[in-house]
């Protein structure tokens, strides 16, 4: 897909500013994408078909989305903003609450999002990518960066 | 001769031969073999009558489904949709398209599969590595015979 496929589903994209940072592929999810991991697809299906963490229960609800990366150390956290020493990830919800989506903060105080099986793109805000599809940031989660010294 | 043979093996050649040179062919053939012609052109044409073919339909309905799912990030949601719930509906007709079409493209279609042949080849361990699953179910594919 292209850039301006990206923006047909995400208008604001186009007036924000954003860049594409993979080439699409269907072999991971925004879930684990927010989770670092690019070999799996993340999703608590009933039909035990794809991977979610065993501890936590297979459910499409916003608590059941929360334990699943506070497996991996993240709390949650009161704002968005960047905080130096800390990853953040924020959980986009439906409006009958479901998880829909999950971005991840880097270190520029940008954040960074997989949509669907289509590619990675970095984005200047949450707000650029909420809407019709994702619909509204419900959470946000930190946890401390790895010291890589 | 069943619809899609004439649809697939049309005479071309007689056609042309009929068109450039028609020395030798009387009136009435000729008027015969127009309309022949023209039968077959409006009982193909319509869109309803290709997708009676299983090809163009899973064809049809698989890039409906793409488009439409692109953005989505859950599997479930994506197999929700009402174009791949339709290649479901074919049933064993659609296992060696959807088959062919992993072994050309990634794609998951690993909920239709379950739902049609009521089969999971995928070890627990594979679950989510798109990759391994549909070699899994590719491998499944073989062992059936529906593909080579």
């Amino acid at each position: 897909m292209s850039k301006q496929d990206s923006e047909k589903f995400f208008p604001i994209l186009s007036n924000s500013g954003y860049s594409i940072t993979s080439p699409a592929t269907p072999e991971y999810n925004c879930i684990a994408w927010a989770a670092s991991d690019t070999n799996t697809w993340w999703e608590p299906d009933p039909q035990n078909l794809y991977y979610w963490p065993p501890e936590v229960s297979r459910k499409y609800t916003l608590d059941s989305y929360i334990k699943a990366y506070e497996i991996l150390g993240y709390t949650l956290c009161h704002d968005a903003n960047y905080k130096s020493g800390f990853e953040k990830i924020a959980i986009y919800v439906n409006a009958n609450g479901k998880p829909t989506h999950a971005a991840r903060q880097l270190n520029s105080g940008t954040w960074t999002s997989k949509l669907g099986r289509l590619e990675d793109i970095e984005h200047a805000t949450l707000d650029d990518i909420s809407g019709f599809h994702y619909g509204s940031i419900a959470v946000i989660l930190k946890k401390p960066k790895k010291d890589i010294f | 001769m069943k619809y899609e043979n004439l649809y697939f093996e049309r005479p071309e050649d007689d056609i042309d031969i009929l068109d450039f040179n028609n020395t030798g062919v009387s009136n009435e053939s000729s008027v015969i073999y127009r309309d022949y012609k023209s039968s077959i052109e409006h009982y193909l044409l319509p869109i309803s009558r290709q997708l009676e073919n299983p090809v163009i339909r899973f064809l049809t309905l698989k890039a409906q489904w793409e488009v439409e799912t692109a953005v989505l990030s859950s599997a479930t949601e994506i197999a929700m949709h009402p174009a791949y719930q339709q290649i479901i509906g074919m049933g064993h007709v659609a296992i060696p398209l959807i088959l062919s079409e992993m072994k050309r493209k990634q794609g998951h279609w690993f909920w239709a599969l379950k739902s049609i042949t009521g089969e999971d080849p995928v070890l627990l361990k594979q679950r989510g590595r798109i990759k391994e699953m549909t070699e899994a179910w590719i491998r499944w594919g073989k062992e059936q015979g529906y593909l080579v």
